[in-house]
């Protein structure tokens, strides 16, 4: 089977704007359409990621780019939308069925904890075990005891974030704060503070992408997509989901590390192989779990692989060089699809300040309800 | 006459509502795989299957993990009106399972391994003048 290939790609940026989701998201689309030097009408499928929107989101959003007759999908999957939406769009070019797809994230969210009926029962509700950093916290108080990882170590995934953060103009935040200023901020759910947190918002990013045969016949230089798997965690294996109880007796593998070992093994790439990533820093602990879950370090290691400086930028394996999502934000749908295009962009070489020097492979993560997992490895 | 009382998610206590003393968690045991479940449930959560007994689950329970929720929960929070933190928990019961709830405990004196007793409580009475049970746990001792 041919390999399929990123040929353009576009954001709106991340932040809250006065703007519809119709307008916001047309926007990715036309500029990732843009950057691919295709037309609208020369796209043959089209899929929308997006969890809070209406249904027919894509339609809807797709159709300011003037009217047409194919396929127009909407994705969800919670936090991992971005992924299992691209990952449909790479089905349909590997299986011959289309040679130029269109993939777009969107998401306009209320400010705040996010609705907590869209993914809690009604009882968790009324007692309050409906709080999502609630679920990131409790992962952190159990490392912290079990390896003493330290909130210094915390606070110094949330520093360096907002310090990448200053190069990304679709970021939210592009501001450094000082260690002084992440500890000093308020506790949401002990141990996460504030700064080391993302807030549900408003964006939109998308990607064109074409079978190895058309990029030839655009003559287009892409980047190819080396591998996307996509899970859902295993029984008893992420308390995130939002769970009600836990196995004390099973102690299956976390959604990351099936999604990981199951890409790293289709794309016969290593984590040693890999130049830089982009995961989900929900909260600034949990980007030292996916750490170890990633195969950067070992398991119980996460807070020292942050003390050592490997994942700055100017470090061995960079991480979340755009900032990640404390910085940028986190529209559910479009969190992915804006990790892949600052990734295409690391491996073009476009990055400026923030660029890794030389990248040539990269690596997209996102993790949340249900234990929805999606990580897409890219190649130049 | 005293009020009619309902658990806030059916199945998942044991024992009769009206005398609290004598109310514990429920939990089904699975005839194939051996796992646990909360509450009465039509099939294992683990495999799926349905041949599944129902068992008691013990008052007395060790503290896994926990996080203290300092901002009031968004959507329909039933807790006090005058919000006040509070903590969660993960609570290992019987070796088998760990059951996510709220604790009463002052949220200061919250520690891993620490040692949990169940607690079931009139949380409202709903438009039908019905008294919902809901569930908390309290440390040993207080």
């Amino acid at each position: 089977m041919s390999d399929v290939y990123i040929i353009g790609g576009g954001m709106h940026p991340f932040g809250r704007f006065d703007k519809s989701y119709e307008q916001i998201g047309s926007e990715a689309a036309a500029l990732a359409l843009q950057d691919a030097g295709v037309q609208w009408r020369d796209i043959q499928s089209a899929f929308m990621a997006r969890m809070y929107l209406p249904a027919t989101s894509g339609p809807r959003i797709l159709r300011k780019l003037g009217s047409t007759d194919i396929s127009i999908i909407d994705v969800e999957a919670a936090c991992a939308s971005g992924g299992a939406a691209l990952r449909q769009a790479v089905l349909a070019i590997k299986s011959g069925d289309v040679d130029l797809a269109l993939v777009c994230g969107t998401e306009k969210m209320p400010r705040g904890f996010m609705d907590p009926s869209m993914i809690y029962s009604p009882w968790q509700v009324e007692l309050g075990i409906s709080q999502n950093p609630s679920y990131w916290a409790m992962r952190a108080m159990r490392h912290m005891h079990e390896y003493g990882t330290t909130e210094d170590q915390i606070a110094k995934v949330a520093f360096k974030n907002h310090k990448n953060s200053v190069h990304n103009s679709y970021a939210m935040y592009q501001k450094e704060f000082s260690m002084e200023q992440i500890l000093g901020s308020t506790l949401v759910c002990d141990p996460i503070r504030l700064l080391e947190i993302c807030a549900p918002n408003d964006g939109a990013a998308a990607v064109v992408v074409a079978s190895e045969k058309k990029m030839r016949q655009l003559g287009a230089k892409g980047i190819r997509i080396a591998g996307i798997s996509h899970s859902i965690s295993r029984y008893s294996s992420d308390f995130r989901c939002p769970a009600e109880s836990m196995s004390a007796t099973i102690d299956n593998l976390g959604p990351t590390e099936v999604t990981a070992q199951r890409v790293y093994e289709a794309a016969g790439i290593g984590v040693e192989d890999i130049d830089c990533f982009e995961v989900q820093d929900t909260d600034a602990f949990c980007e030292i779990e996916l750490y170890e879950e990633l195969g950067l370090c070992p398991v119980g290691e996460g807070g020292r692989l942050i003390d050592s400086g490997e994942v700055a930028i100017g470090g061995k394996t960079p991480v979340n060089m755009s900032g990640g999502l404390i910085s940028k934000g986190e529209p559910i749908g479009a969190s992915h699809l804006g990790q892949v295009v600052e990734l295409v962009n690391q491996l073009r070489g476009n990055c400026g300040p923030r660029q890794v020097e030389g990248a040539k492979v990269a690596l997209g993560h996102v993790l949340g309800a249900g234990g929805n997992c999606a990580i897409t490895i890219l190649s130049r | 006459m005293a009020a009619e009382r309902i658990a806030i998610k059916e199945g998942l206590f044991a024992g009769p509502l009206d005398r609290l003393d004598e109310v514990h968690l429920a939990g089904s045991r699975c005839g194939a795989c051996g796992e646990t479940s909360l509450g009465a449930t039509s099939s294992c959560s683990n495999c799926g299957d349905e041949s599944l007994s129902p068992v008691v689950l013990s008052d007395a329970g060790t503290l896994y993990t926990y996080t203290i929720v300092r901002h009031r929960p968004p959507g329909n929070y039933q807790g006090p009106a005058d919000f006040k933190p509070f903590g969660l928990g993960l609570i290992e019961i019987d070796d088998v399972i760990r059951v996510m709830a709220p604790l009463s405990t002052d949220p200061e004196q919250l520690q891993i391994g620490m040692q949990l007793k169940f607690h079931p409580y009139v949380l409202r009475t709903n438009e039908k003048g019905e008294e919902i049970v809901a569930f908390t746990y309290d440390a040993v001792g207080e």
